[in-house]
């Protein structure tokens, strides 16, 4: 770029200081807050005690940070679904209905299966049926893909309205099994041994647990295992990966069925804990795109994914408050914070990665700007 | 060998102070690592076609790119009709009636003959009128003997009429001077007699024409003056007639035979990789073209050539990373034909390739991880065994690097390749039996490139079997028992490294058999 | 059945086509210059929430109209400040824009929930001509706004197909390397078509208020008609006449549902029916990712690349 006499350019750096790889993600989030701030202001609302209240009713207050903790659990999985396969440069942006069809597979295998396991057994085979289903829905992105060529991600993305479509079809337009028998549209419950009961009184349940095992789990999996190094061989350089021939399209296809499973999870955790039947309220949160912007935000480190999973989750549950507090605020403005976060530490990274050079130009006027 | 008393400099060419086209005066352009040109001297006469030849690292190209405005030379002049010019930008040179032709054409496939050659043309109108731009470029075409349909789609025609779409935007965008870089790299025989045809024509319309190529065979008819460099230099400059094809030869790659070539010092053994009439065809072209090779255990079988003729298809095949469409490949044995490369590995072949970086090595993993990419590995990967083996090779090859968990992109050029060589001869070497390496020394100092040489030559001793594919003539002269050139993907020369002629390489590196 | 309501869907249909032209006019102008624009949801939300919030406040159809074009501008200049001078990643630029634009509508838009809208524009009388049987209803009878982009879009074509900035545009899509060797500006080509393109974007938000006269609603004003039009740009092999035909195919799908809903048809659930465009664009994407058929398509080379200038 030439501006005036001077031409700027990106540099990549060749050594970039450890610190500023933390100091990304925190100045994004302080920089989303101001834009988020100049719009609360915009609208009339003290940015300051707004924000104050956020922090209160999502972080530091015992109900608060419970809820927050609860909402975090299938958070975490559609982060570590957007992780999984962001990382390979695999663009599932269909976590959303992966997640609801985890749902409804939970839902089913709650409902049909059951009754006719051991106890033990219910939960997690509820859970995998949810990952199952979950995977399914991803397959034909991911055959696209590694057929195709780069396609999954509108495809991914279409197939999250079919599914939202579809649990509203379950509840609402017909009577299936997942639908209660009951006049009033709702969801029917499934067996108590795939439930699991919530700590004391709060919403948190040890789904969330198993969310976090699951994540240092897979941080540990990818790490050490054969698979997990031929996935970062093949996101680091895909020539690379031929030359020691490992196969793109084997990669490609268990990558993202891996990513949709794990959105699956989320739904069948949402199942197993509070909600227990397929719950068209899942589908006002908006669980799965908020799974890509924490899985950016934490690099899609699997670890980092819990504290990004965490912090997304405490601004949707104190968005909540705010919503019916005495000075209402819009829960939009969680997703107003949560986009603009993305955005600057798409542009933080950048600036991490590079440098700006600027340099006087000599001599003749150069022909061709850039 | 010294430049030859024939070697003159170029103003005293014709006696005089006659004007010339375009001139270089002492220019001099270095590159990290490498002076590319050192002091060169050099004269284009209007309406003259002249050929710049030299194998790979010449310095040919380098010229040319200085000649025409692509790069700024670092001492030195360049002369256009005797004033002197800087030139800036490509762009700049084109307004001097400067053209350059590069190997790798800058066309839009999706565009027909007339709106590639008017792209970028400022002077056209708003609306453009399809057959006012048409009409132009059928002119031009006429004009200069190129028969072209302005409305063929561009990506649709064969590489010889592609370049004569890049010519005929030259001479549209008002180009005195040509310089084509190795034009004849992409042409089938018959495109090259048409494009020689061509190039007749611009010159008797008073054009200058200049050649870089290092195929002797072709431009030897079509050149009024032929300039030879070597090594950044000058080696000689002769018009047509005054030299034959075996002196050019030797300008071009005479060198004294280095006092202290590495060479076998055990007969060798059985045969471990062996090659029959193997092709492979791509588009329609062979890239490989019937070769038949042999290496056997303890010998180091050298194949050279200029880039560009089949080298990396070559090994990629016999690495089994594509499959010939045509022959046999065998190792120690076992027909390997259409075996990919894990099968290849497992049977004892290590394959060290060309690109060390984007295709040998993972450039942000660490050097451990880099270590296990073509061993075999479990369902976990063990980095504690290769973290050890990778202390040891950073201790015994003097790797340079801040500890074993650094990116390898991080590492210069000479260490990622000792990380290469240490994983692919080292690590492997029980059970390695064919070793085939591509330019293993391209980019590297002095000192790395002994160390590489001593790896190869011990290699040897142990009884592998190398193939050695490399564009570096020193490297194949100095290291190989027996040597073959590959040129358009054939094998047109073959000889034992005791019985070697010199001028036949170089004669058949440059096309000429 | 009824004859006449399917001519009444087939105009509506013709109707929802005007905002799905107009997004994916803009996304292919984006694309063509080699840029990648995914944000197209969330421009098109931020347009409806400006028309109609400014329409609340100030009551000026005009200032519905053009004010989504800047909001469209201002989205632009940051994506193209992220991929374009920045190189970061087009994809997740995109998708940060639809989030943030998503969640700044809903924001903005919490306080006309469910309002009637203030300003609109009323569909052009033509008269006799709209009683002529069949095209009657169909090509007369339409708001402005559509006739503005059928004009649009010729002139589209116009611009990219006979225009000397439209072969540059062209050639920056598939091969920059070369459009830079001849000393144009890459940089400058694809911010003037990312910019452009999301001033169309949102500017096609602006339908659903002013023409469709949709009530705000947090949850489905726009439906996912973003992604529509992102699909409709591949089904138009990136060619803005196409993109009509294509257009009113999508939208005939969008509109059924209402249709047989309005007519009581209840062979298949409503909800189910509501998947229609979208399993439908699934099937045409599918259809076109055949290696013949990508071939045929042609898209730009150079799609989502950021383009470095190899220099020494």
């Amino acid at each position: 770029m030439i501006v005036g006499g001077y031409r700027i350019e990106l540099e990549p750096r060749l050594k970039s200081p450890r610190w500023l790889v933390y100091v990304v993600p925190v100045v994004s989030l302080l920089f989303a807050f101001v834009v988020a701030g100049i719009f609360l202001l915009g609208t009339g609302h003290n940015p300051f005690t707004t924000y104050g209240k956020l922090i209160d009713k999502g972080y530091t207050s015992y109900y608060g940070i419970t809820d927050t903790l609860g909402l975090a659990t299938p958070l975490i999985c559609t982060g570590l679904a957007a992780a999984f396969a962001f990382r390979m440069n695999l663009f599932n942006i269909g976590e959303e209905g992966q997640m609801y069809l985890g749902m409804i597979g939970a839902a089913w295998a709650g409902i049909v299966l059951a009754d006719n396991l051991p106890g033990v057994a219910a939960v997690p085979v509820v859970m995998l049926s949810g990952a199952a289903f979950g995977a399914l829905w991803v397959l034909v992105p991911a055959v696209l893909r590694a057929r195709l060529g780069p396609s999954e991600t509108v495809s991914s993305l279409l197939l999250n309205y079919v599914a939202l479509n579809l649990v509203n079809f379950l509840i609402f337009g017909s009577r299936t099994l997942w639908r209660d028998p009951s006049p009033f549209p709702d969801g029917q419950l499934v067996a108590d041994s795939a439930r699991l009961d919530r700590f004391g009184t709060t919403n948190v349940y040890p789904t969330l647990l198993i969310a976090a095992i699951l994540a240092v789990f897979l941080w540990l999996f990818m790490r050490f295992s054969n698979y997990g190094y031929e996935t970062s061989v093949f996101a680091d350089s895909p020539n690379t990966a031929r030359y020691a021939g490992m196969s793109a399209s084997r990669l490609t296809v268990s990558v993202l069925l891996s990513s949709g499973a794990l959105a699956g999870l989320a739904g069948s955790m949402y199942v197993v804990g509070p909600a227990g039947k397929v719950d068209p309220g899942l589908l006002q949160v908006g669980l799965g795109y908020a799974g890509i912007v924490v899985a950016a935000l934490a690099r899609y480190n699997f670890v980092a994914v819990i504290l990004t999973a965490v912090l997304f989750a405490g601004l949707r549950v104190g968005g909540a408050a705010l919503q019916i507090s005495s000075d209402p605020v819009p829960i939009a403005i969680a997703t107003v914070i949560q986009g603009a976060v993305l955005l600057f530490a798409l542009g933080g990274e950048m600036f991490r990665k590079n440098r700006l050079r600027v340099r006087r130009i000599a001599g003749s006027p150069v022909r061709g700007a850039a | 060998m010294n430049a030859s008393p024939e070697a003159v400099k170029g103003s005293h060419r014709s006696g005089g102070a006659t004007l010339f086209a375009l001139s270089a005066r002492s220019v001099t352009k270095r590159f990290p690592g490498v002076l590319a040109n050192d002091d060169v001297d050099f004269d284009l006469a209007a309406g003259e076609v002249h050929t710049l030849l030299g194998e790979n690292g010449a310095g040919k190209s380098t010229l040319a790119s200085v000649l025409c405005g692509l790069y700024r030379p670092d001492e030195g002049a360049v002369l256009r009709n005797g004033t002197q010019v800087r030139l800036s930008s490509p762009r700049h040179g084109l307004q001097h009636g400067i053209a350059m032709v590069h190997q790798h054409f800058r066309l839009v496939d999706r565009f027909s003959v007339a709106e590639n050659v008017v792209l970028g043309d400022k002077r056209l109108s708003f609306f453009i009128d399809q057959d006012s731009i048409n009409d132009r470029v059928s002119r031009i075409a006429e004009e200069f003997g190129l028969p072209i349909d302005p409305l063929a789609v561009v990506g649709e025609l064969s590489a010889g009429q592609r370049q004569r779409v890049e010519i005929i935007k030259a001479l549209y965008q008002g180009a005195e001077i040509l310089l084509l870089d190795e034009p004849t790299a992409l042409l089938a025989p018959p495109e090259v007699e048409k494009l020689f045809e061509t190039v007749r024509t611009m010159a008797k319309a008073g054009k200058s024409v200049v050649f870089v190529s290092h195929k002797l065979g072709e431009v030897v008819d079509i050149s009024d003056r032929i300039t030879v460099m070597r090594d950044g230099k000058v080696t000689g400059s002769v018009g047509r007639g005054e030299a034959d094809t075996r002196k050019l030869a030797e300008l071009m790659v005479g060198r004294e035979i280095d006092l202290s070539p590495r060479k076998a010092k055990a007969p060798a053994g059985g045969t471990m990789l062996k090659l029959h009439n193997v092709s492979l065809h791509r588009d329609g072209v062979a890239v490989v073209d019937n070769v038949s090779l042999e290496v056997r255990a303890g010998e180091i079988v050298g194949v050279a050539g200029v880039s560009g003729n089949g080298q990396r298809d070559l090994a990629e095949l016999v690495a089994g990373l594509q499959s010939p469409t045509g022959g046999v490949i065998t190792v120690d044995g076992r027909e390997m034909n259409g075996a990919g490369t894990r099968e290849m590995r497992a049977n004892g072949l290590a394959y060290v390739p060309e690109d060390r970086l984007g295709t040998g090595l993972s450039p942000s993993l660490s050097i451990i991880d880099n270590m296990v990419l073509t061993r075999p590995r479990g369902l976990l990967v063990d980095r504690k065994a290769a973290g050890a083996e990778a202390e040891r090779y950073i201790t015994e090859l003097e790797i340079k690097t801040p500890s074993p968990h650094t990116a390898t992109r991080k590492l210069s050029g000479g260490n990622s390749q000792k990380v290469l060589l240490a994983r692919e001869i080292f690590a492997q070497s029980d059970t390695t039996k064919v070793l085939v390496v591509c330019s293993p020394t391209r980019g590297l100092d002095v000192g790395a490139v002994e160390t590489v040489h001593k790896v190869l030559d011990e290699a040897r001793t142990k009884g592998k079997a190398v193939l050695l594919i490399s564009e570096d003539l020193d490297e194949v002269l100095t290291l190989a028992d027996k040597i073959l050139v590959l040129y358009r993907g054939a094998v047109v020369h073959s000889a034992d490294s005791n019985a070697l002629d010199i001028e036949k390489v170089g004669l058949a590196m440059a096309g000429i058999s | 059945m009824n004859s006449n309501i399917w001519l009444i869907t087939f105009a509506d249909a013709i109707s929802i086509a005007t905002p799905l032209i107009l997004a994916s006019l803009g996304a292919m102008l984006t694309e063509r210059s080699g840029v990648i624009n995914l944000g197209v949801e969330g421009y098109l939300l931020m347009g409806a929430v400006t028309a109609f919030q400014l329409g609340m406040g100030f009551g000026n159809v005009w200032l519905s109209v053009f004010a989504p074009i800047l909001v469209g501008v201002v989205m632009a200049l940051v994506h193209g400040a992220l991929v374009i001078s920045l190189r970061a990643n087009q994809i997740v630029s995109g998708l940060a824009m639809v989030i943030f634009g998503t969640g700044l509508s809903q924001f903005l838009g919490k306080s006309v929930e469910g309002e009637r809208r203030p300003v609109s524009i009323e569909p052009i009388d033509f008269g006799r001509l709209s009683d002529i049987p069949f095209i009657g209803p169909v090509i007369f009878g339409h708001d402005p706004l559509t006739y503005f982009t059928w004009a649009l879009t010729i002139v589209a074509s116009l611009y990219l197909n006979r225009t000397r900035p439209g072969l540059v545009l062209r050639a920056t899509g598939d091969a920059p390397a070369t459009v830079d060797a001849q000393g144009v500006s890459v940089t400058a080509v694809r911010y003037i078509h990312t910019v452009v393109g999301g001033a169309l974007m949102a500017f096609a938000g602006s339908w659903f208020m002013l023409a469709r006269g949709t009530a705000w609603s947090q949850e489905s004003t726009t439906n996912g008609i973003g992604w529509i039009a992102l699909a409709l740009v591949v089904f138009a092999a990136w060619r803005p006449l196409r993109a009509i035909l294509g257009a009113v195919l999508f939208g005939f799908t969008l509109q059924v549902p209402f249709t047989l809903q309005a007519q009581q048809i209840n062979v298949v659930a409503p909800e189910m029916v509501k998947m229609l465009p979208y399993l439908a664009t699934l099937f045409v994407l599918v259809a076109l990712s055949t290696p013949r058929a990508r071939r045929l398509l042609g898209a730009p080379k150079m799609l989502g690349i950021p383009f470095v200038r190899d220099e020494r």
